[in-house]
């Protein structure tokens, strides 16, 4: 297992360096003149020339790369070459936004969505089967953005139950920085009110970016355990009088659970990087828009920096997964 | 993200149809805070560094200049200064400043530290830098004595005066204490406030939103007496749809960017008013004189004359209105031109002297991707050039790719859609768009090169009297209409809408299509 571990860690730093030439050469050889858009609109050329020679705009690419490549090593994430902000310090405040709005996402696509396929599988062909289907279908054709305006108009602006946007209430007093996770660090510091604050400013955007991995976990866990149901050793189970709960719960869905993982730890990765669109509906300050501004200011720093966060976290999360399989399948285990 | 767009204003059409909870003003601790919602993040408050209408918004707040633009039309106000004088070469430029002007930590505001603020930016050679560096050295900013400071330029400069409301005093003794590496404070001054502005910054909450507390102290005062006006909380809401939501449901109290539509639907309503009004800024179709097509000037007025400047109203709801000059209204010296309207006999005549006189070429016309009303000038272009046999390639382009097509003359398109605000209101501003000392901006993507108003625009900006100078501008306003390198555009209105109880708004046509000036703003419910 240890070795395994290692393995994957030295593959997923060549991946890492694999990402980082890919977008360096690509965010580099786009148009654009990045020493000009630092020094601003109506710089003189002079002032674009020092930015260049400050910047390093001017020297080659390969050694531009060395540059990064050695910055990165001491961990300098570099300077927004459109804001003139350290990029670490950005990414220290945004991220753990999206972090915290996806780590919610999730949750209630688990605690949801795992029920549901459950009942649908139990139910197959049945009326709770329809509308559970019926949800899941809506998850995936329902576009993001469309339901957090919906959310937003319905609960917020017609019913005011929630807040229209943004992780606290603007007079509120944020909590202590501990990881930067609002609702944890108001939790870490006693402060349950400044939790429950966060908490509901959370809920809508979460609802809206979990509502496609809801989807996709119903259906995947209502055909894993339609297929498992049918195996001898649950028919088995039956005919020994064991109870369906137990039958359901422990012996089906502890194998239809783990194609069921692999797509949890999937949506994850991806919805870490899918976020801009519920942040921007909802005004909440994650790295999605963060990113999305860099991209379309070519910002190349900060695409650098985001591009390679969420690629190791891709990588871990699946890393992560894999060892599940493993604890949960004695089968994996022994082909380790 | 048009569709995005589309959707949001659908569905919150429906919310301002359908009503909805309305916001009441609440005092926090006793003082009103007012909220201000706008769609441009701070990236700093330092006044040396580059500069946005967010990061303008902040520093003309938490700083003060020695004069200040004010009014519409927009003048130049004694700020710091009280008065100044020039001399009669137009080289010396000596201003006294106000005695009572304090820094908001209780340090005079003297005339070493104005000296000292413009050396520093001069020196960072970054930002407002380049309005001055051709004309100004730092050694020849004079301390003549502590309120009395002397400005010696290296040759008359007419429209000095007009950009000094965009240099700022900063406390020197306050940016010397967070010098690290030679660096003149720009880390400490990204975040922290060394002004003598109305505003102290009590909060930079990246992202999120700024905070700004108002100096019950200032040293000039306020134009009102609300003493519970505790201040103002610029926040970021980037869609605006969210916008008009968060005025509707009472979360912001003014919002910086609804489109016009969303201003009409929000502007029915009882509690929130709307303001309007012309803008310094121009919006025009920049044509590449040395390109391939364009360089045919019977070309470029044949196009002039097949399009429909309707549409230029049309796709603002009315807020906008056609140029009347190559200068816009709100600039010095404007006077009125007979500008080309759509005529196709006229277009044709034109088309007919060019080298296609029965058309049969294709123009491209590059516009910000993902803005519609730049898509929908597009498509009104491409409808009246089939009328000359002209097809149009309509490429939208992220603006980094605009700008990057516009510095160079070989990759500067057919017609490029360009909204271009001036920093000042000397014609000099405007007319020097159309020098080739300009072409590498994005403004200057037609690269106009034409001898006699090259000639015209260096004489203009040596004269100070300006007596002499206006019939020179208004004989350059000609000439660049007669050499038609753009479509001239229209003027757009800049778009407010707030709730009934804010008051003290007060527009300029100077600032940027989103800036507020938060000085006079208060609250009286």
């Amino acid at each position: 297992m240890k070795r395994l571990i290692l393995k994957r860690l030295g593959l997923m730093l060549l991946m890492l360096l694999g990402l980082a030439v890919i977008t360096f050469t690509v965010t580099n050889i786009a148009p654009g003149d990045p020493a000009r858009l630092a020094a601003g609109p109506d710089a003189s050329q002079e002032m674009v020339e020092q930015v260049r020679v400050a910047r390093g705009f001017d020297r080659s690419l390969p050694v531009r790369f060395s540059l990064y490549l050695g910055q990165l090593a001491r961990g300098d994430l570099g300077t927004s070459v459109y804001t003139g902000r350290p990029v670490a310090k950005d990414v220290a405040v945004f991220l753990p936004a999206t972090v915290e709005l996806v780590l919610f996402s999730i949750i209630i696509a688990v605690v949801l969505g795992v029920p549901l396929g459950v009942l649908a599988a139990v139910y197959q062909n049945r009326l709770p089967d329809h509308a559970i289907r019926f949800l899941s279908v809506s998850g995936v054709a329902l576009p993001m953005f469309w339901l957090g305006l919906m959310l937003q108009w319905y609960l917020s602006l017609e019913l005011g139950l929630f807040p229209l946007g943004g992780r606290l209430g603007i007079f509120d007093d944020v909590p202590p920085r501990i990881t930067g996770m609002i609702t944890f660090d108001a939790i870490f510091s006693g402060d349950h009110a400044t939790a429950g604050t966060a908490l509901k400013h959370m809920i809508l955007p979460a609802v809206a970016l979990s509502f496609p991995a809801l989807a996709a976990i119903i259906r995947v866990n209502r055909a894993e355990m339609l297929e498992v149901l049918d195996r001898d050793y649950v028919v088995n189970a039956r005919a020994q009088g064991i109870g369906p709960f137990r039958i359901i719960a422990i012996y089906a869905l502890k194998n239809a659970i783990l194609p069921t993982l692999a797509m949890i730890g999937l949506r994850f990765g991806w919805m870490l990087g899918g976020t801009v669109l519920v942040e921007s509906v909802f005004d909440f300050p994650g790295i999605g828009l963060y990113a999305a501004k860099a991209a379309i200011s070519s910002d190349f720093e900060p695409i650098m920096a985001v591009t390679l966060i969420l690629g190791a976290a891709f990588m871990l999360i699946n890393l992560l997964i894999d060892l599940t399989y493993a604890l949960l399948d004695p089968r994996v285990r022994h082909q380790i | 993200m048009r569709f995005l767009k589309s959707t949001s204003a659908l569905v919150l059409s429906m919310a301002a149809t359908l009503g909805g909870p309305v916001g009441a003003v609440e005092k926090q601790d006793g003082q009103f805070w007012m909220v201000i919602g706008g769609r441009q993040p701070v990236s700093h408050v330092d006044p040396g560094q580059s500069y946005d209408y967010a990061v303008r918004m902040m520093t003309q707040s938490l700083y003060d200049g020695l004069v200040k633009y004010t009014g519409d039309p927009p003048v130049v106000e004694p700020w710091l200064a009280t008065d100044w004088t020039t001399s009669d070469d137009g080289l010396v430029w000596t201003f006294n400043l106000a005695p009572e002007a304090m820094f908001n930590n209780g340090d005079p505001v003297t005339a070493e530290a104005v000296a000292y603020s413009y050396r520093r930016v001069l020196d960072m050679n970054e930002g407002v830098s380049w309005m001055l560096s051709d004309v100004l050295n730092g050694d020849n900013i004079q301390a003549l004595d502590e309120h009395t400071v002397e400005f010696t330029l290296d040759r008359p400069y007419a429209p000095f005066l007009s950009f000094l409301p965009w240099w700022f005093v900063v406390n020197p003794a306050q940016v010397e204490a967070h010098v690290v590496d030679g660096d003149f404070g720009k880390a400490w001054m990204s975040e922290n406030a060394a002004g003598s502005g109305p505003f102290t910054l009590e909060r930079f909450d990246q992202g999120t939103a700024y905070w700004l507390k108002r100096n019950a102290d200032y040293w000039k005062g306020f134009p009102y007496e609300a003493d519970d006006m505790g201040g103002i909380i610029y926040r970021l809401i980037r869609e605006t749809s969210s916008q008009r939501a968060a005025l509707i449901a009472g979360e912001a109290d003014m919002v910086t960017d609804l489109t016009p539509e969303e201003l009409e639907i929000v502007g029915a309503r009882d509690n929130i008013d709307v303001s309007s009004t012309p803008a310094l800024t121009s919006f025009g179709l920049k044509m590449n004189t040395q390109g391939q097509h364009m360089s045919d000037i019977n070309l470029r007025k044949a196009v002039a004359y097949a399009f429909d400047y309707d549409t230029f109203i049309q796709v603002y709801n009315g807020n906008a209105t056609l140029q009347t000059s190559s200068f816009t209204d709100a600039v010095q010296g404007k006077v009125d031109i007979d500008m080309p309207r759509k005529d196709l006999e006229k277009a044709r005549e034109y088309l007919a002297k060019s080298q296609w006189p029965d058309g049969g070429l294709t123009l491209e016309y590059v516009y910000v991707q993902g803005l519609e009303q730049q898509r929908q000038m597009g498509l009104a272009l491409l409808n009246s050039l089939r009328e000359l046999n002209i097809e149009l390639e309509m490429v939208p382009l992220t603006w980094p790719n605009m700008v990057a097509r516009s510095s160079d003359v070989n990759q500067s398109p057919d017609l490029m859609a360009i909204f271009t605000t001036p920093v000042s209101t000397d014609p000099d501003a405007v007319a020097i768009q159309y020098h080739p000392s300009s072409q590498g901006k994005y403004y200057a993507s037609h690269f106009l090169e034409d001898a006699e108003l090259i000639n015209m625009i260096e004489q203009a900006r040596k004269l100070s009297d300006w007596d002499e100078r206006a019939p020179i501008y208004a004989e350059i306003q000609q000439r660049i209409v007669d050499l038609q390198p753009e479509i001239f555009g229209m003027m757009r209105q800049r778009m407010f809408a707030y709730q009934t109880y804010v008051k003290g708004y007060e527009d300029s046509p100077i600032r940027m299509t989103s800036e507020v000036d938060f000085y006079p703003l208060y609250i009286q419910p």
